[in-house]
Parts: structure tokens; C-alpha cells; sequence
């Protein structure tokens, strides 16, 4: 019984703490990227008072819409919390009875789901382009995704994310193969795809000729904005720890101790802050990809994960 | 010592031909060379019959190798002679220049150099690296004309080729893999002999997969059906002389490639190899019969001809027994000499009407009446009618097959010897009686080009009607390699 | 340095010999692909010198930086001379779609694998596993002649092929007798020349290098 409660004490503990990270994470990737270019950029804690602005004004509901569209928000928040719920952050205790990686990858696949629908119910051409093109990103992605953790999977030899963090840290270089590269090669570029980073997506921008997912959104206005905005940013941190975790989960904590956890937090800010970095350097240096060259990529990606797993039996 | 001599002396002519100013010095220098190869060459296979096998260095010949050297020379010595005739005549036509005809004989004669580099050596590794350099130089000789298809041909040749060899070559790797594991690592491991002699302890699962890839891949370069499709377009396209070298000599060449396999892997996993030799041989028939109907090119007949030809080897060797290894291997000598016969006389025709097409050429036997004979002479041999030699090997080949009751095999290659039969001398008589096409002035061509022609219509009627005790007993040495004897 | 850690680096190395495959497959312009070959020759040329210092045998040192010399300097620049003074368009115009060819080469390397098992099951060296992956960069290559258009292409991958089987002479037999490898490596470099050779022809008689244009010899 302890343990079961310690766990859900631990999971709580950590999907607040990447809930309370994500718009700094957000602001520190916009202050990069606006050094990169010349600029002074906006403080990095803008988000924050982005996020705060939104839930204080008024939302503007289309009469077109259904109870989807209203609906959305709150499932994509809750989706993306529940998911946090199941990740190893800076302990690599979680609630992996509850669900493991397919539950994640799943919860997350319900979040798009549901945001490509309330693209459509606004009736707006905007937002059914952008749902379109948003599946088809997904088609390809979600299995890429689905494959390179699996990947990771069978080399611990579980698929609970925790466990698998656990047997990555514990083991050491043993575990370290070809597959893990080729899986978190494939992953990253999944994390780009489904965040909508460049090269897939710009998530700055308002033309119709490059949005998908500012295009689902583009309907939502006042506390729904701020809440699809929050869970954007939250899934995008989300993103990062499952890379840093379950591919090179190196110093997270695997017990109770203070100096442990404090070890992982550590250890988890520097990641995610790594990754961050190496996000904002992409975005300024590669232009987006043109939407018919998007398979391409992402097929790469699948491939890559193909390959991990492939090369699991084979090598 | 003579092995390196008869080597050096196609380079060699290259070589003399290359630093030559005229046409005639040039005619010249070949001629000599090539009968100095011939008669070297004769020789050496004179010494392999009376003393048994050379086997030094990297050279290996036993009856096989003796068999397959004569049948280069000789070919080679006929093509090389008609050679003379043809390419003057293209340069009085002003369709080459004669630096560029200097050039077609360096490259014959390299060519034939890396024939004979494939029949002697003892390694496997070597023997793979002569039969890719055929594919090199002789793509050079396929595309010389430079025109559009040509060049296509070419192309293709040289990249269908190489992949098949490529194939080959993993083969090869297989093989001595195979052989390492019972001799350890070492240079001899890949010899023939050494393999041969070995050949019950080699691992049978690689040696099986190692044969399909060599059937595969040197399969290709043979022309055998599914893998043959860059043959028609080689053959027809390229110079008349080289065409008839191609097709009668190194399509064998390659077979000859297939033939080493074939004799170790029949030890390891007997039947496999034959099986599959049969199965490609029959297929190859059903496809060259197939075009040979639709044929609207007299060189692209040709060409299926010569599938249709390897084809009946590789069923030959398939069947087995005394009868069917004695009958392929009588046909592979008896297929070059008819083939040359045909090009040669596809060469008369090539150059008088200035037409590949079937439909354009008629009343050969008016406009053409010596070069008419030998092309219907040849054209009733190369489909196998009596009295002449093909006859008697396919007759040999079917008779192995009855003897072996492969009652079905046998029923359906004498069906496509007939289609073939019929479809042939159709499009022939088509071409050679009837009204003669306007515009072409009546009169044979150069004769000079009836010396080779005439050699071998004569020969190719003397052998139909009985067989030299020498090569009898040749063809019986080599097909006890085989483990069968009469 | 120990057997294992030998083992790992060997079967990265082939792990990225196949990477690098794909990648040339999934190549959109012909730089891309040709820096994809040679990417792949040498990670190549260093799993030949691993496999070297592990059976302490001189020749294969040699055959590794001839390898090295061969594919990773001098055919590749030679390619890029080549492509450079035909100066056509550089994109690959794929016959099958990118996605589309990755995928039947994942198909490809399934069925490599599956072709290997038995042999893998018996071989005794340390580079077995990379039988798998050689037949697999075969395959592949012969995919990419097969479903390319432009006439380059089809020479990288032949080269390719070749590169795919010297991964499974070193892995099956540690290479081949010394002459014989020397002599497969001249072949290829003359293979390559003379290919690009008639690449310039090709281009000179038909103004393109792509290879559909070369229909005109049918039945």
C-alpha cells in the first residue's frame, strides 16, 4: 500500500512539475531563437503571462460549432496530464500499473484526435486544411513513435516507462546499441513532427499555405486559447523527458533518497534544456520543409525506427 | 610457358595494331595475330589431349578448358578475317573513319584476351574477374557505332551484366566460404581443382545457395530467360563481326562459368544443379521461341536464336547422362559455328540493303544468290534440320532425355524446336525469295567474305554427318569430368 | 580492447553501413547520394580495419585502406566529376516515391534476414551478424537501379551492391585470397569509369541522362 501511494504522491509531483516548466521551456527555446537572429527577444518567462492573459479574457464561441470544439480544451489538458502522470521525470517511480508507452502514445494520439476535430467544427476553410494535413503527419508519425519506444522496449525487456528507465540506468553500457541511436534518431524527429516544429510545421506563423497546427486552433480565443496553448507547451516538455528518459535516462533517481531526486531534477532540467537548445538551432537554421516533401521525412523516420527494431533481432 | 604466350599474343596484336598508320597494315597485324593465337592455341590443346592436364601457377586446363580454347581461337580466327571485308567496306561507306576502325581492332583483340583469361585460370576469383572484363571491353565494341540505340544497348548490357556478375561474385564469396571451413584460409581455397577434389566435404546448404546465385549471375551474362533481356538489343546492335564472337563464344564462355559450379555442387547435392539447368534451359526455349514469331530485326532473330541455343545447352547438361553431357557439349561447338555462319551472312545482308528489317529485305536470292544459299544453308542448320551438326546434337540431347524418361521435358523442347522450327524459316524465306526490294543493286559484296562463310558451312556439314575421332574422344574425356561415361 | 567491445564496434559500423544505404536510397539530388555512398564505403573501410586488428592479419589492413582509398576518395570524386561536366539537372526523378521506396527496402532488409538465419546459425566469426545486413545493402542496392531513373543512379547502385558484398566477404571468409580481392577492386574501379564513361555518351546522344528515354529497342 505504501508504495502504491509514494507512487502516487511521486507521479502527481511530476506531472505538476512539467506543467509548471513548460512555458518557461517555451520561453527559453523564443529567447534563443531570437538571439540567433540578432534580436533581444522577450523575456523568458513571457509564456507565463501569456498564458495568464488568455484565461482572463472572454471566449468567442462560433455558433457553428459543436460540444467538441468546447470540449477540446479540456481533454487535450487533461490527456497530456494523464500522460505526464505515466512518464518517469526525475524519478523513475511512476504509475506504470496504470498504463505503460502504448497508453501514452495513445493519450496523446486521443489529443490530436480530438484537436483535428475542432479544426473541422468550426466549419472555417482554415481548420479543415489543417486537420487534413495534420493526419497525414500523423499516419506516419504515430506508428514511427510507437516503434522506437518499442524499440526500447525490447531491449529492457518491458514496456513500462519507468521500468524502462530504471533498467536503462541501472545497466549501464551493456544496454547501449545500435538500436538506441537509431530510435531516438527516430523519435526526435516524431517530437519535431508532432509539436509542430520546423522543418514540419512553423509555429509562428498565420499563412494558410504553412499552418496545421495553428490552423486547428485558430478558432479558439480566451480560456480555451490558454488552455490549448498550455497543453502544447506541456506536451512539448512531455516529448522531451520520454526522449531523455527512456533513451538516455542517465542520472535519474531510482530511490527515495534527497540526494537522488535532487540528482534527477538536475539531471532532467539539464536535458530538457539541452533539448530545448538543440530545437531553437534547427529552427533558425533549416527553412520548413514544403508539405509534399513532409512524407519524406517522416518516412525517414519510420524507417530509422524500423531499422532499431530490426537491428535488434539481426545485430 | 606456351599458356603465356598465347596470352601475350592478343595484347600484343592490340598493342602492334594500335601504333599502325593504314588500313592495310592494320588488316594486316590482325590477321597474323589472330592466326598465331589460333594456331598457339591449337596447339596447346593438341598437348592437353596427348598429355593430360596442365596445371601450374594460376593456370588450370583440362579437357573442358582445351575444348573451350579452340572453339574461341577458331571463332575468333573466322570473325576476325570477316572482320577485314566488313569494316572496309563501312569505311568506303564513309560510316567510320579509319582511326576509329583502328580502334575496333584493339578492342577485339583485347576482347579475346579476356575470353581466354576466363577458360584457363584455376581460381574462381580470377575466373570471375576475366568474364566481368568481358563485359568491359565488349561493351566498348557493343556501343561503337555511337548511334542512339547503340549507345541504349550498351547501356544496358553493361549494367544488366554487371549486376548479374555482381551476383556471380557473391556466389563466389559463398563458395569459398564453403571451402575455407573444410581447408582453412588460403589462396588455394578458391582454386578449382582444390575444390573439385574436395568437393564431397563442402557444407551443401552453401554450396546450394552459392549455385543459385552463380546460375543467377552468370545466367545472365548466358542469356538464359528470365535475365536475357539485354541480349537481343547487344547483339543486334553491335558490329556484325562482334556479334557473331558474342553470341558464339561468349555466351559459352559464360556458360563455361556456370559448368565449374555445376561440377562440384553435382558432387555435394546431386540433381540440384541439373534440375535448375533444366528448368532455365526450357524457360529460355518458351521465351526465344516466343520472340523468334514476333521477330521484326534479322539481328534480333539471331539473337533469340542464340537464347534458344543456350537454352537447349543448359537442357542438355540439365538431363545428364552420358548422352545428354556428350550432346551439350557437342552443341555448344556446333551452335558457334552455325551462329558465326548466320552473322556473317546477316552481315552481307546488313550491309548491302542498310536495313535491319525483316519486312524491307526481300528476293535476297536474286540481288544475292551465294550469300542466299548460305543464308538459307544456315538458316535450315541453326533450326536444327539435318544433315547438318546441330541436328545431330539435339538429336543426342533428346535421346539422353528419353534414356532418362524425363518424358515431359523431352515433349516439350521437341515442341519448341518446331514452333521455333517454323517461325524461323518463315521470316527467312520471307527475306530470301519473293519480289527483290527496289533500289538495291544486284551483286554480291566483297567475296573475300566467302572464306570464312564457306569454312564453316562446310564444316557445319561435315560434322552433321559424322564426328572426327579426336573430338569424339575429347568430348568423351570431358564428360567423364561429369562422372559419365558412354 | 576486449572481444566485446570489438563486437559492438563492428556491428555499429554495419549498422550504419545500412543507415547510410537508406539514406542514399531516401537521397532527393545526386550530392546527397553520392555523399551517402561514401559516407557508407567508409564506415565500411573502418569495420574492415576492425575486423583486421581482430585477426591480426596484415591483408586485411591493406584491403581496408584500399577501400578506403578507392571508395571513399577516388570513385566519389570521380562521380562528382562526372556529374559536374554532364550538367544536367540534378534531381533523381525516383521512378517508385521516397516514402514508398523506403519502405520496400525495410521489406527488403526483413527478407535479407531471413535469407541469412540459416547461414548466421552455423558461422563461427565475430562479424556473422553482419551476413544479414550485406544482403540487405544488396538487395537495396539493386532496388535503387531498378527504381531510378537517371543513368547515374543506376552506377551508384551497382557500386552499392558491391559494397554490400564485400560486407559479406569480410563476414563470412574474412575477406578472399589477396589477389582476388585486389583484383575485384581494380575491376570495380574500371567498372565505375568505364560506366561513367558511357554516362557522358548517353548524355551526348540523347541530351538527357534519364534512363526512360532509352526505350527506343523493342520487340
Amino acid at each position: 500500500m505504501d508504495q502504491i501511494y509514494t507512487d502516487i504522491v511521486l507521479s502527481v509531483l511530476q506531472a505538476l512539475f512539467l506543467l509548471a516548466i513548460a512555458p518557461l521551456v517555451t520561453g527559453i527555446i523564443r529567447k534563443i531563437k531570437a538571439h540567433m537572429q540578432q534580436r533581444k527577444g522577450a523575456s523568458i518567462f513571457q509564456p507565463y503571462r501569456d498564458i495568464a492573459k488568455y484565461f482572463h479574457k472572454d471566449s468567442v464561441v462560433s455558433s457553428e460549432t459543436s460540444w467538441i470544439f468546447s470540449i477540446t480544451p479540456y481533454i487535450s489538458m487533461a490527456a497530456v496530464l494523464i500522460a505526464a502522470l505515466l512518464v518517469p521525470v526525475f524519478v523513475t517511480r511512476t504509475l506504470g500499473f496504470v498504463g505503460d508507452l502504448i497508453v501514452v502514445v495513445y493519450l496523446l494520439g486521443t489529443v490530436r484526435f480530438f484537436t483535428a476535430l475542432a479544426g473541422l467544427d468550426a466549419g472555417s476553410a482554415f481548420g479543415g486544411m489543417a486537420s487534413s494535413r495534420e493526419m497525414m503527419v500523423s499516419s506516419i508519425v504515430e506508428p514511427t513513435m510507437l516503434l522506437s519506444i518499442f524499440a526500447m522496449g525490447l531491449i529492457t525487456g518491458t514496456t513500462s516507462l519507468g521500468s524502462i528507465a530504471s533498467a536503462l540506468s541501472v545497466s549501464g553500457i551493456d544496454l547501449v546499441r545500435p538500436a538506441l541511436f537509431l530510435a531516438s534518431a527516430a523519435f526526435f524527429i516524431s517530437t519535431i513532427a508532432e509539436n509542430a516544429r520546423v522543418p514540419v510545421d512553423n509555429p509562428t506563423t498565420h499563412l494558410e499555405l504553412t499552418m496545421i497546427h495553428e490552423g486547428m486552433i485558430l478558432e479558439y480565443s480566451g480560456k480555451k486559447l490558454g488552455l490549448m496553448e498550455l497543453s502544447s507547451m506541456t506536451r512539448l516538455v512531455l516529448y522531451f523527458t520520454i526522449l531523455s528518459n527512456v533513451f538516455f535516462p542517465w542520472g535519474i533517481a531510482n530511490d527515495l533518497s534527497v540526494l537522488s531526486i535532487g540528482a534527477g531534477l538536475v539531471a532532467i532540467l539539464v536535458k530538457v534544456m539541452f533539448l530545448a537548445l538543440i530545437i531553437a538551432i534547427i529552427e533558425s537554421s533549416i527553412s520548413k520543409l514544403r508539405l509534399f516533401r513532409l512524407p519524406n521525412l517522416l518516412t525517414v523516420s519510420f524507417t530509422l525506427a524500423l531499422l532499431a527494431v530490426m537491428s535488434f533481432y539481426i545485430l | 610457358m606456351m599458356l603465356e604466350i598465347m596470352i601475350a599474343i592478343p595484347l600484343v596484336t592490340a598493342l602492334l595494331v594500335f601504333i599502325t598508320r593504314s588500313r592495310r597494315q592494320m588488316e594486316l597485324v590482325s590477321t597474323a595475330g589472330i592466326v598465331a593465337l589460333f594456331a598457339v592455341a591449337c596447339y596447346i590443346v593438341y598437348d592437353v589431349i596427348a598429355d593430360g592436364n596442365i596445371e601450374y601457377s594460376i593456370w588450370y586446363l583440362d579437357s573442358l578448358s582445351a575444348y573451350m580454347l579452340f572453339i574461341i581461337t577458331f571463332i575468333g580466327l573466322m570473325a576476325a578475317i570477316y572482320s577485314i571485308p566488313y569494316i572496309s567496306h563501312e569505311i568506303k561507306e564513309r560510316e567510320l573513319t579509319v582511326d576509329r576502325a583502328k580502334y575496333y581492332y584493339v578492342l577485339f583483340h583485347v576482347f579475346m584476351f579476356t575470353m581466354l583469361m576466363v577458360v584457363i585460370s584455376n581460381n574462381l576469383g580470377i575466373m570471375w574477374i576475366a568474364i566481368e572484363a568481358t563485359t568491359l571491353v565488349s561493351a566498348f565494341l557493343v556501343g561503337f557505332t555511337e548511334n542512339d540505340m547503340a549507345v541504349e544497348a550498351a547501356w544496358k548490357y553493361l549494367i544488366i551484366c554487371s549486376v548479374g556478375i555482381t551476383l556471380a561474385l557473391f556466389g563466389t564469396i559463398l563458395a569459398y566460404a564453403s571451402s575455407i571451413t573444410v581447408l582453412g584460409e588460403s589462396s588455394d581455397a578458391l582454386n578449382w581443382s582444390t575444390l573439385m577434389a574436395n568437393a564431397a566435404q563442402l557444407d551443401p546448404t552453401l554450396l546450394k545457395i552459392s549455385f543459385i546465385l552463380i546460375m543467377v549471375g552468370y545466367g545472365t551474362k548466358v542469356g538464359l530467360a528470365p535475365m536475357h533481356t539485354w541480349l537481343p538489343d547487344a547483339h543486334s546492335q553491335a558490329p556484325t563481326p562482334v556479334s557473331a564472337l558474342l553470341s558464339g563464344v561468349l555466351l559459352n564462355c559464360a556458360m563455361y562459368g556456370i559448368l565449374r559450379y555445376h561440377l562440384i555442387v553435382s558432387v555435394s547435392v546431386p540433381g540440384f544443379s541439373s534440375t535448375l539447368l533444366l528448368l532455365f534451359g526450357l524457360v529460355s526455349m518458351a521465351v526465344a521461341a516466343a520472340f523468334i514469331i514476333v521477330a521484326r530485326d534479322f539481328k534480333r532473330l539471331l539473337a533469340y536464336s542464340s537464347i534458344e541455343h543456350m537454352g537447349i545447352i543448359a537442357f542438355g547438361f540439365g538431363i545428364g547422362g552420358f548422352l545428354g553431357i556428350f550432346g551439350a557439349l557437342l552443341h555448344m561447338l556446333n551452335h558457334a559455328l552455325t551462329k558465326c555462319l548466320m552473322f556473317l551472312g546477316a552481315g552481307n545482308l546488313l550491309q548491302k540493303f542498310k536495313t535491319r528489317d525483316i519486312s524491307q529485305i526481300r528476293g535476297v536470292a536474286t540481288l544475292m544468290p551465294i550469300t542466299a544459299v548460305l543464308f538459307i544453308a544456315g538458316a535450315l542448320a541453326i533450326t536444327g534440320s539435318p544433315p547438318f551438326s546441330i541436328f545431330l546434337s539435339e538429336v543426342t540431347i533428346m535421346t539422353g532425355g528419353l534414356s532418362s524418361a524425363n518424358y515431359l521435358a523431352v515433349g516439350i523442347y521437341i515442341l519448341l524446336l518446331a514452333v521455333i522450327f517454323a517461325a524461323f524459316m518463315y521470316h527467312v524465306s520471307k527475306m530470301m525469295f519473293g519480289e527483290p526490294t527496289e533500289g538495291v543493286t544486284k551483286g554480291e559484296l566483297e567475296r573475300s567474305r566467302f572464306l570464312p562463310m564457306g569454312t564453316l558451312l562446310v564444316m557445319i556439314l561435315v560434322m552433321g554427318v559424322f564426328i572426327p575421332t579426336q573430338l569424339h574422344d575429347l568430348l568423351v574425356k570431358i564428360a567423364s569430368l561429369f562422372q559419365v561415361f558412354p | 580492447m576486449n572481444d566485446i567491445f570489438l563486437t559492438d564496434v563492428i556491428n555499429g559500423l554495419a549498422a550504419l553501413i545500412l543507415l547510410f544505404a537508406f539514406v542514399l536510397v531516401a537521397g532527393v539530388r545526386m550530392g546527397q547520394i553520392i555523399r551517402a555512398y561514401t559516407l557508407g564505403s567508409l564506415a565500411l573501410g573502418l569495420l574492415a580495419a576492425a575486423v583486421a586488428y581482430y585477426t591480426k592479419a596484415d591483408h586485411i589492413y591493406v584491403v581496408a585502406v584500399l577501400t578506403i582509398v578507392l571508395k571513399v576518395i577516388v570513385i566519389p570524386k570521380f562521380l562528382n566529376y562526372t556529374v559536374d561536366r554532364i550538367k544536367v539537372k540534378k534531381e533523381v526523378e525516383p521512378l517508385v516515391s521516397i516514402p514508398g521506396s523506403l519502405l520496400i527496402c525495410g521489406g527488403l532488409t526483413f527478407i535479407a534476414y531471413y535469407i541469412a538465419s540459416p547461414i548466421i546459425a552455423q558461422g563461427s566469426s565475430i562479424t556473422k551478424n553482419c551476413l544479414a545486413i550485406s544482403i540487405a545493402v544488396v538487395f537495396i542496392g539493386f532496388f535503387v537501379i531498378i527504381a531510378r531513373r537517371k543513368a547515374m543512379t543506376e552506377i551508384v547502385g551497382l557500386l552499392m551492391m558491391e559494397n554490400g558484398l564485400f560486407l559479406a566477404a569480410i563476414s563470412l571468409t574474412y575477406g578472399m585470397p589477396m589477389i582476388v580481392e585486389i583484383g575485384v577492386f581494380f575491376d570495380v574501379l574500371v567498372a565505375a569509369i568505364i560506366m561513367g564513361i558511357f554516362a557522358f555518351k548517353i548524355n551526348h546522344t540523347f541530351e538527357t541522362l534519364d534512363t526512360t528515354f532509352m526505350r527506343r529497342l523493342r520487340d
